[in-house]
């Protein structure tokens, strides 16, 4: 199976190499940025093309991990070539554009994984099935936290193009907080912001589901330089699972404090395999097998849903509802 | 100085009494309690002497009473007090109604004794240097705050805390007022609004609420939440936590006030693994500068106000989650 990475950025990079340690061979490569490309291409070692259609005649599976904003028309083009479409996340930027992306998908016959990869991860998965097996109980309780520092790339700072943090990074466990007890009754959010220049975001948000149950979820881009931190803790009346990113991990690493930090937070340091590779291998034999993937596109347009109604809430400080 | 305890109804008067024995120079004269149950345990349990009625203990005139009954019955308690001329610490709710914070305001008023609210927090070295490192700017703007007090229910120590008509409430008022005073204290600041969820997903067998998430805007445009749930199961390895992460333009810090302890295994004890705290207990300085301000006739450092606005964002944080909206704390009169 051929795939070609649309996006020779921070997250086409992450995919390229998940690739290699999958063994998937012979990768193609597009962007809009001839310069970026031919590093990538290089680096990566992957066929670069410049042409975007040329690039769909010759793979099996496109791989879209350009900004937000190009989501939708990239991912129209491959399904109209009649590609299969491997989508970073958030799907798009409104639920419009979003259903005008599943409809493209359906209407060519061809297949669509978003990639959520936070139900990648071994410990949100573990957690999951706790619950999913009532071994908590009724769920009470569940906080989310998600707080970076805010990414280098000029785009994510423009909510026109990447939809803001609660549509960029809060979606991760805001389709988490879905997956775990469904779609929630009501969001109420607060946002806290920076000086312009600052670029820091921060949004904290309560859901609350009819039964009583609550998610509080944190999100953010205003942590200093190199911090990402990420917890989970959910409450039952039978059970707690408590688990955070400051906790030992099996292997962790020391390096001199003033080294310059990455560009943008990933949390997958110490883990036994990287979910991106999970993720990206379930895709591939999804696609050939024909089985249902983790995580059904629909899944993906109600997480994004679920995200714009945090971001209204956030800025008019009002309960929005969404069910 | 001669300190008398006014009702053990409260689990923190067992502590108090240790610390006030600390103290040197203060006599602890009692306690008084109308449960003769309760009276005859911890009158054995702590050498202590027992008064069947608070007026009782009264007639003793002590200088300053401890008041650690259920939060609806500080008022009568205070009213007692203050008319004996007993200054008073006061645990925490200070009240369930304003109507009652008001009365106990106006009776010590009148009565000229001194009334200081129960929050240890704000004696708490990690607290102080975080309010220190906020007020001098070194986080530079502050953007955000983050605030966890959860714990066990509980109930399984003082069932009054899971009754309505006793507690006020559940969850929500006894743990919101920490996380308020402190968010006060650190900023200078009232709560401007309040929007709140609360619930009781834990335990069906109480009348009041046993989880509550509120989302605070600070007058300073800070915006501050608390989880004030009893999330934590009775098995965890300690009451539960005081956690807040304050996130300021320059840095972040992050507060766990009990983070201090050693992990304990034990064949013997009720709780086999434990979270042993090895810092000193906030509750020791607190009463120590309530002696302290009584011997030096000094308004105390934690005031009637302090407790009473504290209530007041708890109070709002249950007619928001009632009628969904943001509710200003000092708009409930
Ligand atoms: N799952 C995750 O953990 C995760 C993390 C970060 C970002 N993302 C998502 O991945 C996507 C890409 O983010 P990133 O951080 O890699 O961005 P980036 O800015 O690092 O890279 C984007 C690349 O896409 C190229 N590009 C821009 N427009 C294009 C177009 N129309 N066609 C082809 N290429 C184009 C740019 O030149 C750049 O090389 C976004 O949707 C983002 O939300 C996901």
């Amino acid at each position: 199976m051929r795939v070609g990475i649309v996006g020779a950025g921070t997250m086409g990079r992450v995919h390229a190499a998940a690739y290699r340690r999958i063994g998937v061979e012979g990768l193609a490569a597009y962007d809009v940025d001839p310069v970026k490309l031919a590093d990538f291409a290089s680096e990566e070692g992957a066929e670069p093309f410049t042409d975007y259609p040329k690039m769909l005649a010759e793979v099996d599976v496109v791989d879209v991990c350009a900004p937000t904003f190009a989501h939708q028309q990239l991912a129209e083009q491959a399904f109209a070539a009649g590609r299969d479409v491997i989508l970073e996340k958030p799907l798009a930027l409104s639920v419009a554009q979003g259903e005008q992306i599943l409809r493209a998908a359906r209407e060519s016959g061809r297949r669509l994984f978003v990639a959520m990869v936070v139900r990648f991860f071994p410990q949100y998965r573990r957690a999951r099935e706790l619950v999913s097996r009532g071994e908590l109980g009724r769920i009470g309780v569940v906080r989310l936290k998600r707080v970076s520092f805010p990414p280098a790339a000029a785009w994510f700072r423009d909510p026109a193009k990447s939809g803001g943090m609660p549509v960029d990074l809060m979606i991760h466990d805001l389709d988490y907080a879905r997956w775990l007890l469904g779609g929630p009754r009501r969001v109420f959010a607060r946002m806290s912001r920076g000086d312009r220049a600052s670029a820091l975001e921060h949004v904290q948000a309560t859901l609350a589901y009819d039964d009583g149950a609550m998610v509080f979820v944190e999100g953010g881009w205003a942590y200093p330089p190199g911090y990402f931190r990420t917890s989970l803790d959910i409450a039952g009346d039978k059970g707690l699972i408590e688990w955070s990113s400051d906790q030992p991990v099996p292997l962790d690493t020391l390096l001199p404090k003033d080294a310059p930090p990455p560009k943008l937070g990933l949390p997958m340091a110490g883990l036994e395999e990287n979910p991106y590779e999970t993720e990206l291998r379930h895709a591939l034999s999804a696609f050939d097998s024909g089985e249902p993937f983790a995580v059904a596109p629909q899944e993906a347009l109600e997480a994004l849903r679920l995200a714009i109604a945090v971001r209204e809430s956030a800025l008019s400080e009002s309960v929005v509802e969404v069910a | 100085m001669r300190i008398g305890i006014m009702s053990f109804a409260h689990l923190h008067a067992e502590g108090y009494v240790q610390n006030l024995r600390r103290i040197p120079g203060v006599e602890v004269i009692g306690f008084s309690d109308t449960d003769s149950e309760r009276g005859r345990r911890f009158s054995q349990a702590y050498g202590l002497r027992w008064f069947w009625t608070h007026e009782d203990l009264l007639a003793e005139r002590p200088d300053a009473v401890i008041v650690t009954s259920e939060n609806a019955r500080h008022r009568e308690l205070v009213e007692l007090a203050a008319q004996a001329g007993a200054h008073v610490l006061c645990e925490k709710p200070i009240a369930t109604t304003v109507e009652d914070a008001l009365a106990m305001k106006a009776v010590v008023e009148e009565a000229g004794v001194r009334f200081m609210t129960a929050f240890p927090m704000r004696f708490s070295p990690a607290l102080q240097t975080a309010r220190e490192m906020v007020q001098s700017g070194e986080l530079g703007s502050v953007l955000a705050v983050v605030g966890v007090n959860h714990s066990e229910n509980p109930k399984h120590h003082r069932a009054w805390f899971a009754q309505k008509d006793l507690a006020g409430g559940g969850a929500v008022i006894d743990h919101t007022v920490h996380l308020a005073d402190l968010y006060r204290w650190i900023f200078d600041c009232e709560v401007a609004d309040v929007y709140a969820e609360v619930s009781n997903p834990f335990d069906p067998e109480v009348d009041t609420d046993t989880a509550g998430v509120l989302q605070l805007r600070l007058q300073n445009g800070v915006a501050a939440s608390i989880d004030a749930s009893w999330s934590r199961p009775a098995e965890y390895p300690r009451w539960g936590h005081l956690k807040m992460e304050i996130l300021g333009e320059k840095g972040a810090l992050l507060v766990d006030a009990f983070a201090g302890h050693l992990n304990v295994w034990r064949k013997t004890a009720g709780r086999s693994y434990e979270w042993l705290g090895y810092h000193p207990d906030p509750n020791q300085a607190m009463i120590r500068a309530f002696v302290k301000s009584v011997a030096a006739k000094k308004e105390p450092s934690v005031t009637w106000r302090d407790g009473f606005e504290a209530m007041r964002v708890a109070l709002a944080a249950y007619v928001s989650a009632s009628e969904k909206r943001r509710v200003d704390p000092t708009m409930l009169r």
